[in-house]
């Protein structure tokens, strides 16, 4: 091998592990940062709903060996069930949607305008997600707590937790609905790309034998999907786990309650580190600032158990 | 655009111009030869940006940066030295100050809280409302507007039988400091199992809703009907603005007051002259009877020794200006965020503690 081989080899493998090394120096960081709050905590961190500061104009006590304000306790169950289950309403919204307007945008739609479509498309995947939180906070919540869920807490209140109260209209579904068009675009600009790489054969051998063109899209386009699908959904699914400033701006930031339906006020992960940064940094022993490095942790963690089922899934739609 | 302005543009090249905005830049730029920062609370926020302006107009070898961005931050940041101003509406508590004992909590102005409501068709009464009800709101025992608690404070008010929504601060504020201080001080299961702090464990409620600064008070409770919050005082013109209803809150010796010119200066002079050398005190349920109940201090959080003596000198003279009469306490400035002027005496306590800058 020439040196300038060599050399060439020691500069890319640096490169390429350098991104496994930014992932391993994120978790240690987190980790050492978390630690006092992971011994004082325990597993009850993720079984209760107990998020509170202690008494901060009281004097420190040491509890379990830890200093921490009298009264304190950092408890999030409430911000697990809040992130997933809104992460999982905008998967169930956006999927379909998603799905729908890529077959749309790549079969239906004339081909002169079709670059164009498929430009706006992207372009929404490209909004900054703050403005999505803004849209949701001027026009979504007034129109959907006055004209939308009323309505359906009236008709479809046998469903379970879509009966009333329908609330002020910051909470759960108005956060699935806002992570779910922020995931639309995203979707629908792979699985369309996706479309257009089927085999111009496989389209004209179903065309031959008689398929309409329905039929063909049904039976061989939508069928070699599933596979780009599932991975589109994972990074979705990704975007909606960490989405910060839209949910913080319209999901109401519940405290230490459990949604008792889908229009209740939730609050997530990735945006009660943000609310709660402020108050955390009050704390004299510290310990609230250590309980936000351990939920950016479990966040962590969250997100690659996430990704890692998401690729556990793969093989076995490629066998089905 | 004035008709002069537009004559001199038109005859003179736009060139000369932008060279001389340029210059003027520079200018400035190199006139401030100290630049001071400032951080925290929302509340007192509008003041500064009212201050900074007027004071560095006559002071032109200074510039200060404002930003409103909560008391923890204000707080946090001063101490590690990153501001030399940290605006909180809390001052320290007892731990904090052991741990820090270099920080100083120097009172600029006085300032008050409302509660709000949304009550459609019954926004432009003022409903009578005492700390133990509102306690009963924000921990879930009061359910509905038409509460017998609240009938009984209200008679003769056509109170509606709907879901009360309490909104309260998400972030660390010292609004959430003085309104959990007044529950605490009114309402003993409050005082029990929820105390008070800049930001606290609010029970669980279905429905409530949590706000991002005053801002989002504001707005959350203007788009949520039937909703309830409390509202830092300088925020009085958005919330007449937008028709939301202000409570008559009751104070120690059992009257329903308003904040006026005549309810908080009251408050202020039962609770000045108990003000300790530090400042370090509470004026919330001052006695009285025209006491205005919630009431306190605007701190900011100097630390007492600074890294030179040249802006040591420069926040002396500054913190001097912002609590003279003829500087930041003049009404002019006040009027504008409906705070009050220091008290003399608690005035003369300032400039004892500002004399420690060094």
């Amino acid at each position: 091998m020439r040196p300038g081989d060599a050399l060439f080899r020691v500069i890319v493998t640096a490169f390429a592990a350098l991104i496994p090394l930014i992932l391993l120096a994120l978790l240690a960081f987190l980790v050492h940062d978390s630690w006092p709050a992971l011994r004082f905590n325990g597993i009850e961190f993720f079984t209760r709903n107990a998020w509170n500061l202690g008494n901060q104009y009281g004097n420190p006590v040491t509890v379990r060996g830890e200093q921490v304000m009298p009264g304190a306790s950092f408890a999030i169950l409430f911000l697990i069930v809040g992130t997933l289950a809104s992460s999982l309403i905008a998967l169930l919204l956006a999927v379909p949607l998603g799905v729908g307007a890529a077959v749309f945008l790549a079969e239906a739609v004339p081909p002169r305008i079709r670059t164009y479509a498929s430009l706006l498309v992207e372009l929404l995947a490209s909004v900054p997600s703050v403005v999505f939180g803004l849209w949701g906070y001027v026009v979504l919540i007034p129109f959907l707590s006055r004209h939308v869920y009323p309505h359906m807490a009236r008709w479809l209140g046998f469903i379970p937790f879509f009966g009333p109260p329908s609330g002020s209209g910051y909470g759960l579904l108005t956060a699935g609905i806002v992570l779910a068009l922020m995931c639309v675009p995203l979707i629908a600009a792979n699985l369309r790309e996706a479309i257009e790489n089927t085999p111009q054969e496989l389209r004209e051998a179903g065309l031959a034998v008689g398929a309409t063109r329905f039929e063909v899209v049904r039976k061989i386009v939508l069928p070699r999907l599933r596979l780009p699908l599932i991975g589109v959904s994972t990074l979705a699914l990704g975007r909606a786990l960490g989405e910060t400033m839209a949910v913080l701006m319209i999901s109401g930031n519940a405290l230490n309650i459990l949604p008792q339906n889908i229009y209740s006020p939730i609050s997530t992960m990735a945006s009660f580190m943000v609310s709660q940064l402020d108050s955390a940094l009050q704390d004299p022993t510290n310990m609230a600032i250590y309980g936000i490095a351990e939920i950016g942790l479990a966040l962590l963690l969250l997100s690659l158990l996430v990704n890692a089922l998401a690729r556990l899934l793969v093989p076995r739609s490629l066998s089905a | 655009m004035t008709q002069r302005s537009q004559h001199a543009r038109r005859r003179a090249p736009r060139l000369v111009l932008l060279a001389a905005a340029g210059l003027l830049a520079v200018g400035s730029a190199t006139a401030a030869t100290i630049t001071l920062n400032e951080t925290g609370s929302s509340l007192l926020y509008p003041l500064f940006n009212l201050w900074v302006p007027a004071y560095t107009r006559a002071h032109p070898e200074v510039q200060i940066n404002t930003a409103s961005t909560g008391s923890g931050t204000g707080i946090a940041q001063s101490i590690e030295g990153l501001v030399q101003f940290g605006a909180s509406d809390a001052y320290l508590s007892d731990a904090q100050m052991k741990k820090n004992p270099e920080m100083l909590n120097i009172p600029v102005a006085i300032s008050s809280q409302m509660i709000n409501y949304n009550l459609p068709g019954l926004n432009n009464v003022h409903l009578k409302l005492n700390g133990t009800v509102v306690a009963g709101m924000y921990d879930g025992s009061v359910r509905y507007w038409d509460d017998a608690a609240l009938k009984k404070l209200n008679p003769g008010v056509a109170l509606p039988h709907d879901l009360i929504v309490t909104v309260h601060r998400t972030d660390g504020s010292g609004d959430t400091f003085m309104f959990s201080q007044f529950l605490s001080f009114t309402d003993k299961t409050w005082e029990q199992k929820v105390g008070y702090g800049t930001s606290v464990n609010w029970p669980a409620v279905p429905g409530a809703i949590g706000a991002n600064g005053n801002p989002g008070m504001v707005s959350a409770v203007k788009s949520t009907p039937y909703s309830v919050a409390y509202i830092g005082v300088s925020f009085q013109g958005q919330t007449d603005k937008d028709g939301l209803g202000e409570a008559m809150l009751q104070n120690r010796a059992g009257n329903f007051v308003m904040i006026n010119e005549t309810t908080v200066p009251a408050a202020a002079a039962a609770m000045v002259p108990k003000t300790p050398r530090d400042e370090r005190i509470s004026m919330i349920y001052a006695p009285g009877a025209e006491s205005y109940p919630i009431i306190n201090y605007e701190y900011v959080m100097v630390k007492s020794r600074q890294p030179n003596a040249e802006t040591a000198s420069e926040i002396k003279k500054f913190l001097r200006w912002a609590v003279s009469t003829e500087g930041g306490n003049s009404l002019q400035f006040l009027k504008q965020v409906n705070f009050l002027p220091l008290p003399a005496s608690a005035r003369a306590l300032t400039l004892q503690q500002i004399n420690q800058i060094h």
